[in-house]
């Protein structure tokens, strides 16, 4: 083999190795931030209704601070190279879209947009084809979005919360009727789609069980 | 109460998820097309490789370095054909969509990769180096395919399989002579000599590219059979000249 091409290879695959430790070092560091907020929402299914807003208050500059490492990791990213070292990060940005959306969920009842997430996360027009929030990433952070809300809405009648139910429930139904529109392959996205009737399932119980007992408003 | 309830959400929720399922929708057309482009470049690929195999063998019997480098011309216009293959994908993996479908287009590269190799080393004894792979993969007016470069990996995984090509071009050359000639076997310890040091070379890198190490398993047991192949060679010719 030729001297040079084979120095010139080292030198390309040397680069790469060095970048991917760069990258998975600051993945690790959002992961870390991602698990403190979700961490902190985790205590929704132990905190009564009208101790939620400041709870959420207390996660929103948690989820602010991913914003530093997420520019660090654009930053690294070469131009063009995003789809490259997506997977280094993309669980991590997943994590994160959950923990926004059910923050927006808590405080408005809404669904958080795409948009709206990658502003949050404070993320640039400019890194466009080295870093964004990529469709996938952020359904898939919707989905566990879905998967929480199922648990709280039975730890929701458990702490006497009966008018939580029924908004999961109309919410969750429209999220349902959005992913049914999508044509999916068989790959992740359609694996956790199909979780969601399970979540369903649940939810429409605890309605039932609700409005049996002439519970609900 | 039932105030956040009802409608404020649907719409918002459909138009969201129309616009993500256009984008799906984009993404997986894109993604077949990629994958029958894929197909064909390999097939074409595969094909010159057998017309090689073919040519070279038929001169190399009557011992006609004319004959391989006529072999080698032929094929070398063929390889220039799937360069319109190149020049579709090149359409659609523009700016980021060239790594969002590298793996898709990979088999197709590496084998192309592979039949360039050896058409190469029928010619000149060498081993296609990286820079000539970026160098041949441009249309006819110098563009480059793929402006991003053609990945290392792709480069040493398809130079990789070479080493099959040569193995199964040696035993059969060797077999074909019945008795041994000195020239072939003389090709034949060339050949060994190149397989091993292209071996070597590669070595260092199996840790970080992962199907590396497979191929260089291939490539050993290759080696063997080309050893095993001269040994036997070198007995025929001992035997004849008792």
């Amino acid at each position: 083999m030729d001297e040079q091409d084979l120095a010139r290879l080292s030198q390309l695959l040397d680069k790469d190795v060095e970048l991917g430790e760069k990258l998975r070092d600051q993945a690790t560091e959002l992961d870390k931030k991602t698990r403190v907020v979700g961490g902190v929402l985790s205590k929704i299914h132990s905190t009564p209704a009208q101790s939620i807003p400041a709870l959420v208050d207390s996660a929103r500059p948690m989820l602010t601070d991913c914003q530093k490492t997420i520019a660090a990791i654009a930053l690294l990213v070469p131009p063009h190279e995003f789809w490259r070292w997506k997977n280094t990060w993309n669980r991590q940005m997943q994590s994160a879209v959950f923990a926004a959306a059910l923050l927006e969920y808590l405080s408005t009842r809404t669904l958080l947009s795409l948009s709206r997430s990658s502003e949050l996360f404070g993320i640039q027009d400019e890194w466009k084809d080295r870093f964004y929030l990529q469709a996938e990433d952020y359904l898939l952070g919707i989905i566990t979005l879905v998967n929480e809300l199922s648990r709280y809405c039975v730890n929701a009648v458990t702490m006497g919360n009966y008018d939580e139910p029924l908004k999961i429930s109309v919410f969750v139904k429209d999220l349902f009727a959005g992913f049914s529109m999508l044509n999916l392959k068989n790959d992740i996205l359609r694996r956790r789609f199909d979780s969601l009737k399970y979540d369903i399932k649940k939810i429409e119980e605890v309605v039932y069980d609700l409005s049996l007992r002439k519970l609900m408003g | 109460m039932t105030a956040n309830l009802s409608a404020p959400n649907r719409p918002q929720i459909v138009d969201a998820f129309d616009a993500f399922r256009q984008e799906f929708d984009d993404h997986n057309d894109r993604r077949e097309r990629l994958i029958k482009l894929s197909r064909d470049v390999t097939n074409l690929s595969k094909k010159v490789i057998f017309l090689l195999h073919r040519l070279a063998l038929e001169a190399a019997e009557d011992d006609e370095q004319k004959g391989i480098d006529h072999a080698v011309y032929q094929s070398r216009q063929k390889l220039a054909e799937i360069g319109q293959l190149f020049e579709q994908m090149s359409i659609e993996l523009q700016g980021e969509n060239f790594w969002r479908y590298q793996k898709t287009v990979s088999p197709g590269l590496q084998e192309y990769i592979e039949a360039l190799s050896f058409a190469q080393y029928l010619e000149s004894k060498t081993l296609l180096s990286f820079q000539q792979v970026q160098d041949n993969l441009r249309s006819p007016a110098g563009v480059p395919y793929f402006p991003l470069g053609v990945p290392y990996a792709d480069y040493l995984l398809g130079i990789s399989d070479l080493t099959g090509e040569l193995m199964r071009f040696a035993i059969t050359s060797i077999g074909r002579q019945g008795m041994i000639s000195q020239k072939s076997l003389d090709e034949a310890v060339s050949m060994c000599k190149f397989v091993r040091d292209c071996k070597s070379g590669w070595e260092p890198m199996t840790a970080y590219i992962k199907e590396l190490k497979s191929k260089q398993d291939v490539t050993t047991s290759c080696l063997k059979k080309i050893e095993e192949g001269k040994y036997f060679g070198t007995w025929s010719c001992i035997t004849r000249s008792l």
